[in-house]
């Protein structure tokens, strides 16, 4: 080949300058063919730095761009950029990290500069095979899919049909509200008032830009960011299904609770043992009694249950166990309250005052341990606990459960559909759960709400209103979407049609032609990670970027 | 065969860009020691470590060969690691089954924050490389 490749070696200030000898290195690697020029600067990623490449790459008609500076985790974007400026296409460039991987590793100023040499020698030879990528543009849909009803459900779809995208919510259920619907009541912190999920309701029912689905599932989703293909399935009276484009989902299928009659110890199944749902639709009803119909004179309210069989906190049972507490005292006269608590987590900041005042009301505060023991006796009620040792017990008329939040019934089918991951718990898992608590692997597809785990409300809200925040500004009417350039290709005279890579692929972004009897690469949903590559048994497929002449050559380089 | 002082290996590392390849950069930053004869060679994703790059590397007269990527679960293309892995072991039992040393190939797990790790990793493999001494096949392929 005939390139005309030029090489910049930066100084870093005196990060490069002290550790490498920059003249040895000038001196070696300009002897190479194909090498135009090598230059060094003082300082490559400062604006005289950037404009001085912008100049070189114009002035000396380079064919490839060499630059030995830091680490391309640093570095490699900001001098793609100078490339687009020039003109230039970004991928004939190659960042080699003599920083880093050199400067600054190896303590011995001649053997950091021998190892330097090598890995721009190495680049050199690598940026000569390397061709021109051209991004491509798709256009995507703006519209979202937003599974599941509950509070989260009518944020996320509220949050965008404000800002005019067209959303289809789709609740399981005949109705819209979740959980938060059949509650009492809220907390007093979060205003008590419960008709603020109603107004939200009639909001979402109102909205012309929301098309509501209940007693609905998804029944198919193809696709990628800003193409997606779906199904609704509809039960009942309407039912049938509606297909729709859309551009994101997302997915706020929300929790269910775990189910008492699991565990014999929590009495699930004697007469006045009722879970805390249940118990929620008593206060609703204005009518807590027991089966007998007279009201209680005790109760027992446990936390905890099935914290320990599922091994994680549920962050909201303490407060509402609490709010339970409030509402027995302040509604029925004479009535003892106990409540058995393993930890008491009171995480916001008006619960401990919250908290306080119950215990002024002379709610019983037991710390128990997980072994507690639920049994009829005679009409009334036994529990029996474990604490500091001691085993103890009280006799009451009624027992409130407070189960821990689980997964949503049909989560594992919808990970699967969807091609998105559950942690540990079975819960959706998120990218990050600090980082990026709402994204999921699949880009264009969020989590919001109790879907990821256990939440309250405001929490559910804020991360409905984030993942709504994520789509308003990455799927813009009119413009287009850029997906990544660096995908793999297969080549079809080489593809055999084993189909071997289909099975590799975590995005699912090879498809089986049966027409052609080849394996395609759909360009718009593959990441680049290069893992189809090495399973290809015809050595078929081709990762831009990263090919095998290209590492090969690295990799030959290394071993001069 | 060479076993003095001043037989340096020649090492070659595969580092996936978003752990380990970042957890190697913070070695730097740290002004930690890493051998010399280390030369990294930067993947996407240890996924894209393909077999024939560690068996050709190894027949052009590699002294070692490192892999390193995300921990299990950690993959920024979720299971580009397990690819690894499996490949790995499938290396392994290739190396046995022709006679080579399958000590001079080896994988790790490196996250973005283990610089030290990387730099003890390195430092160990450097050390058995040498113990083991030059690569047989590589004065086969160079006398
Ligand atoms: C007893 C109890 C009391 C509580 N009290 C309080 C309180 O006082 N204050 C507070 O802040 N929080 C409270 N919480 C927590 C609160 O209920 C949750 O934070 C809230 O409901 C989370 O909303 P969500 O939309 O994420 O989930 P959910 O409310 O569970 O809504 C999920 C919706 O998705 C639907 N769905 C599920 N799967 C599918 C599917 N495959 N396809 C379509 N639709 C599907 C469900 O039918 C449901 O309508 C309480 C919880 C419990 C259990
Ligand atoms: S593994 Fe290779 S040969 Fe087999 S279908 Fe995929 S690209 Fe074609
Ligand atoms: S490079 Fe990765 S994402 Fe792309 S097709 Fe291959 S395995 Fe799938
Ligand atoms: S990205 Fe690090 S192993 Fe896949």
């Amino acid at each position: 080949m005939n390139g005309q490749i030029g090489v910049y070696i930066c100084e870093c200030g005196p990060n490069i300058k002290d550790r490498i000898d920059i003249d040895k290195v000038i001196e070696d690697i300009s002897s190479l063919g194909d090498v135009k020029t090598v230059k060094r600067f003082p300082l490559l990623c400062s604006n005289d730095g950037k404009k001085f490449l912008e100049e070189e790459i114009k002035k000396e008609d380079l064919s490839h761009l060499v630059v030995a500076a830091c680490s391309p985790r640093e570095h490699e974007k900001t001098f793609m950029d100078v490339c687009e400026q020039a003109d230039f296409n970004p991928y004939l460039f190659q960042l080699i990290n003599i920083r880093e991987h050199c400067a600054w590793m190896i303590s011995d100023k001649n053997e950091a500069t021998a190892k330097a040499i090598k890995y721009i020698r190495a680049g050199i030879r690598r940026v000569a095979l390397h061709r021109p990528l051209e991004k491509k543009e798709i256009e995507s849909i703006p519209d979202v899919l937003v599974i599941g009803g509950g509070v989260s459900g009518l944020e996320a779809s509220l949050s965008l049909a404000g800002k005019d995208r067209r959303v289809y919510l789709v609740e399981k259920t005949g109705s819209l509200g979740g959980m938060a619907k059949k509650l009492s009541q809220l907390l007093p912190n979060q205003g008590s008032n419960l008709s603020l999920i109603d107004e939200k309701v009639e909001q979402v029912h109102n909205n012309e830009n929301i098309l509501v689905s209940t007693s609905s599932t998804v029944g198919d989703v193809r696709g990628f960011l800003g193409n997606f293909e779906i199904v609704i399935h509809t039960d009942g009276e309407t039912s049938g299904f509606r297909k729709a484009q859309v551009g994101a989902i997302v997915v706020a299928t929300g929790f269910d609770v775990f189910d008492p009659e699991e565990n014999s110890q929590y009495g699930y199944g004697i007469d006045n043992v009722f879970t805390a749902q249940e118990f929620e639709e008593q206060i609703k009803s204005g009518n807590v009694l027991l089966k007998s119909g007279k009201p209680p004179e005790s109760v027992a309210i446990i936390h905890c249950v099935g914290r320990k069989e599922r091994g994680y906190c549920s962050k909201v049972c303490c407060c509402y166990s609490i709010k339970f507490a409030h509402y027995l005292k302040d509604n029925l006269s004479n009535v003892n309250v106990s409540e058995l608590y393993v930890d008491l987590c009171l995480p916001h900041k008006s619960d401990q005052e919250y908290f306080e005042e119950a215990k002024k009301k002379g709610v019983h505060f037991v710390r128990s341990e997980e072994e507690i023991n639920v049994n009829q006796k005679g009409d009334q009620i036994e529990v029996e606990y474990h604490s500091e040792g001691k085993t103890d017990s009280i006799v009451v008329d009624m027992v409130v459960l407070a189960p821990a939040m689980i997964p949503s019934g049909d989560t594992p089918e919808l990970a699967h559909l969807l091609n998105i991951p559950l942690d540990k718990s079975g819960f959706f898992k998120e990218i990050h759960e600090v980082l990026d608590p709402i994204s999921t692997p699949i880009e264009g597809i969020y989590i919001a709400g109790c879907a990821t785990g256990p939440k309250n409300i405001p929490e559910s809200i804020v991360q409905s209103q984030a993942a709504s925040g994520k789509i308003l500004s990455s799927l813009i009417p009119g413009e287009k979407i850029v997906p990544e350039v660096k995908v793999s290709e297969i080549r079809e005279e080489f593809c055999t049609g084993c189909q071997t890579c289909l099975s590799v692929c975590f995005y699912g972004a090879i498809r089986f032609d049966s027409f052609k009897g080849i394996s395609v690469v759909n360009e718009a949903i593959c990441r680049g990670c290069g893992s189809c590559v090495g399973s290809c048994p015809s050595g078929a497929i081709r990762s831009k970027h990263f090919t095998y002449p290209q590492l090969y050559r690295e990799i030959l380089e290394a071993l001069r | 065969m060479n076993m003095n002082d001043t037989y340096m290996p020649t090492i070659i590392g595969f580092l996936c860009n978003w752990c380990s390849y970042t957890g190697a950069d913070l070695a730097g930053t740290a002004r930690m020691k890493i051998p010399a004869s280390l030369r990294v060679v930067r993947v996407m994703c240890s996924g894209r470590i393909d077999p024939l790059f560690v068996l050709k590397g190894f027949l052009k007269g590699a002294d070692g060969i490192m892999m390193m990527g995300c921990h299990p679960g950690d993959c920024h293309y979720q299971k580009g690691n397990y690819n690894a892995r499996r490949r790995f072991v499938m290396l392994q039992n290739i190396f046995e089954s022709l006679g080579l040393e399958k000590e001079r190939i080896g994988l790790w797990w490196v996250s973005a924050s283990e610089a030290p790790k990387y730099a003890q990793v390195t430092k160990e493999f450097a050390e058995k490389v040498k113990e083991l001494g030059p690569n047989p096949l590589r004065e086969e392929i160079f006398l």
